[in-house]
This record gives C-alpha cells, structure tokens and sequence, in this order.
C-alpha cells in the first residue's frame, strides 16, 4: 500500500511522535492525531472481517487497538512506509481477536485459524457459486486436503456463537429484508398449527425471529439468509439451531421436564 | 418425563455400529449404512446429531444441507424421545447413498401413540428435508413403535 494523500499530513506527526520520550506532555495530544487520521485504515481493515460471525463494532475496536499499537512501535529511523507496518499488526490484532475471544472450548490454534480461512472461502464461494459450497469446493479453494477442511468444520462447532444482542447491521438493506419476513408473516397466517406460535416467535429477539421466519415460512436456503441479513453462513446455522430447541422446549413444556 | 433408576437412565452410552447392508438403502447407488441405537433420551440426541452432520460432511454435502440434515435428525430425534415408552431406545440408521443420505428414526412407545402433522415441528422437518414421513408400526417384540423416515439430498439445485 503506498502512502495515500489522505495521509500525507501525518507523515511527520509521526516522526515528532517517535521522537518524543516516554513522559513527554506532548505526547497525549499527538497520539490522539494520529489515531483519528488513521482511523479509516483501522475501520476499513475490520470490515474485511466482516459477516465472520463478529460484530462489526467490537472488530473496529479490536482494530484500533491494532492501529495504537502500530503507532506506538512504529519507527521512523529504521526506514519503511508506516502503512506497510500498520495493515499487518492491524491485521494480526483482528485476526488475534477471532481466534481468541470466540470459542468455547480450547481448540488448537491451527484449526483456530483454519476457521477463519474457511467463512472467509465460504462467503466468497456462496457468491460465486450461488449456493452453499460443500467441503471438497472449500478445500479447492484454499489448497488444503478435504480432511483438514472436514475437520475445520467440525471444529466450527465449537465456536461461540456471537452474543444474542449482536444486532442486525442497519447498512446492509433491512428494508429488502423486512419486505421478505412480511412475506413469510403472510404464509404464517396461511397455516393452522395446533400450538399458538404467533407469541412464542414475538418473545425471539428481531433476528433470531427473521432467520426462522425466513427458514420456515420464507423458503429461503441458510446462505440465501445470510446474504439477506448480512451474517456468515455457519451463524445462521448456529442461531437456526439454538432458537429451534428454545421454541420446542417452549411449544411443548409438559412433555419436556426432563 | 422423569423417570430415575430406569436401566437405560445409567446405561446411556451409544452404540454405533457400521457395516455394509446390501439392499436397504431406497434408491441409492452404493450401500454404506450407520446404525446408532441409544437410550430414548434426550441427553443422548447430541451425539446422534453428531453422526448425521458428519456423514453428511464426509459425503460432500453442501453446508446448508449438511446444517439442514443435522436439525432435521435434532426435532426428529426430539419428537420421537418425547413419545417413547419407559425404557424404549431410539434407534437411529442413516443410509449414506449417491448424493443422498436416507434417515430412519424409530422409538417404541406406549399403545395408540400418534405423531401429529399438524404442528410447527411437523413443518420443520418438512421444510428441512427433502421428504419426511412417519409410520406406526410394531417392534420386533410386538411393542407399538414410530419411525420417521426422511432424506436429505447433498444439494440444492443440483
């Protein structure tokens, strides 16, 4: 990345900043300079993470964190433009975010990582494709063996799905996907269950509502929903599962006082 | 539900046995057939679930189907343990054939038990699987049994 003019400005902020002692008064000031000039690389960098089953915001805050630490270590002396040490260590605390803060059980840190390279191949194949890939797609594309991408998967089941109030990203056409669960409400009324559904679905929280609503009612495909509501595929699936053991402890409580 | 010192209660561990059956698979190309018989449990679901998504992993199934497979054995699984009898086991064969897997899911339960499709529950496993249906029948014991029978193709729109 060669330095955009954008940035030109703070070229030699960071040189006085580096320049500057431990304890000097000035540095506060400079450093705060510097992070908001620098803030659209930080911000656009977390958005390449995106749709990985993180919240958008929690991911520019792990990558301003990267942006603070690259600023800090960074060394004018020694040569080298600052965005070609900043988008790595950027980066690498995003990276470092997935694969530390979102599992369940330990994991090993190659399947860690394989995780991430696997929703990153399977949005990109969904787009492509149309369709979800299945694993011997995901393994082309990431020049792995099947096996290792099989266990990838399985590994993915561990993953922690993202905390219920992660909410719906506003940018990504809720219109489009209101107009889509007024269709899916129309073919709920058309059907007559024997249990009420209508209130236990009011109790979901607004996604977790739309992904049945949508699954169920709507015909649509895990992936034809996760393009719509802007998360990973594996989330959906992840969400789809929990919600339906929670509406079916619900729907039948006697039955069900193990 | 709760029934304490039943056997199977403490037994709870899954049997999974695996081996060629020529001839029972429905319209499958090469016959390759897992059998899990557990204790009619909840608690014992998750691994049953577990088998399915793997097969269908393992079968180079597409991940929404392989995701879609793995719910659809969950509520099978679900609706079937809530009607078992006392001490009944859920017998679970999952057929892996040519870009389908075939599921029968079977548990004994008491006389005249009758699995609605009227329900959400009903509706799931319909939308889920590519063909879902029930029968009653008996056990070899001559005990009053319900199976699910589904499949699941590897793909959409192949």
């Amino acid at each position: 990345m060669t330095a955009d003019p954008q940035y030109a400005h703070l070229t030699p902020l960071l040189e006085e900043y580096a320049g500057l002692d431990a304890g000097d008064p000035r540095r506060e000031r400079l450093r705060e300079q510097l992070v908001t000039g620098y803030l659209p690389v930080a911000q656009h960098i977390a958005r390449r993470f995106n749709h990985r089953g993180e919240p958008l915001d929690d991911l520019v805050q792990v990558a301003t964190v990267g942006l603070i630490n690259a600023i800090d270590r960074f060394d004018p002396g020694k040569g080298g433009e600052f965005f070609s040490f900043a988008v790595p260590t950027i980066s690498g605390e995003v990276r470092r975010h997935f694969r530390d803060q979102s599992w369940s059980m330990r994991v090993p840190r190659r399947l860690k990582d394989m995780h991430v390279s696997i929703n990153g191949a399977v949005s990109e194949l969904s787009q492509t494709l149309g369709r979800a890939p299945r694993p011997s797609e995901i393994a082309d594309h990431l020049d792995l063996p099947v096996s290792e991408v099989l266990e990838g998967l399985e590994a993915a089941e561990a993953y922690r799905s993202s905390s219920l109030d992660e909410m719906l990203s506003s940018e990504d056409g809720s219109a489009t996907v209101g107009e889509l669960v007024g269709d899916a409400d129309a073919e709920l009324d058309r059907v007559d269950y024997r249990e009420s559904l209508r209130p236990l679905l009011a109790e979901l929280a607004p996604r977790e509502r739309t992904i049945v609503m949508l699954r169920f009612f709507g015909n649509r495909t895990q992936t034809q929903i996760a393009g719509e509501v802007g998360i990973s595929q594996m989330h959906v699936s992840r969400l789809l599962a929990q919600t339906l053991s929670r509406l079916r402890n619900r729907l039948d409580p006697d039955d069900r006082s193990f | 539900m709760i029934r304490p010192d039943t056997p199977d209660r403490t037994k709870g561990l899954a049997s999974v046995a695996q081996e060629d059956v020529a001839g029972t698979v429905h319209g499958a190309g090469t016959d390759n057939t897992v059998e899990i018989r557990t204790a009619a449990r909840p608690a014992l679901i998750p691994t049953v679930r577990a088998v399915a998504s793997d097969l269908a992993a393992r079968a180079d199934f597409d991940l929404d189907a392989i995701s879609d497979l793995r719910m659809a054995v969950d509520e099978a699984c679900a609706t079937l343990v809530a009607m078992a009898a006392p001490g009944a086991s859920l017998r679970c064969t999952f057929a892996v054939g040519d870009e389908r897997i075939d599921v029968a899911a079977r548990v004994e339960t008491g006389t005249g038990a009758q699995l609605p499709t009227d329900s959400f529950g009903w509706r799931v496993l319909q939308t889920l699987a590519d063909q879902v249906a029930v029968e009653t029948g008996e056990e070899d014991g001559g005990r009053p049994a319900l199976t699910i029978r589904l499949h699941k193709l590897a793909g959409h729109g192949l």
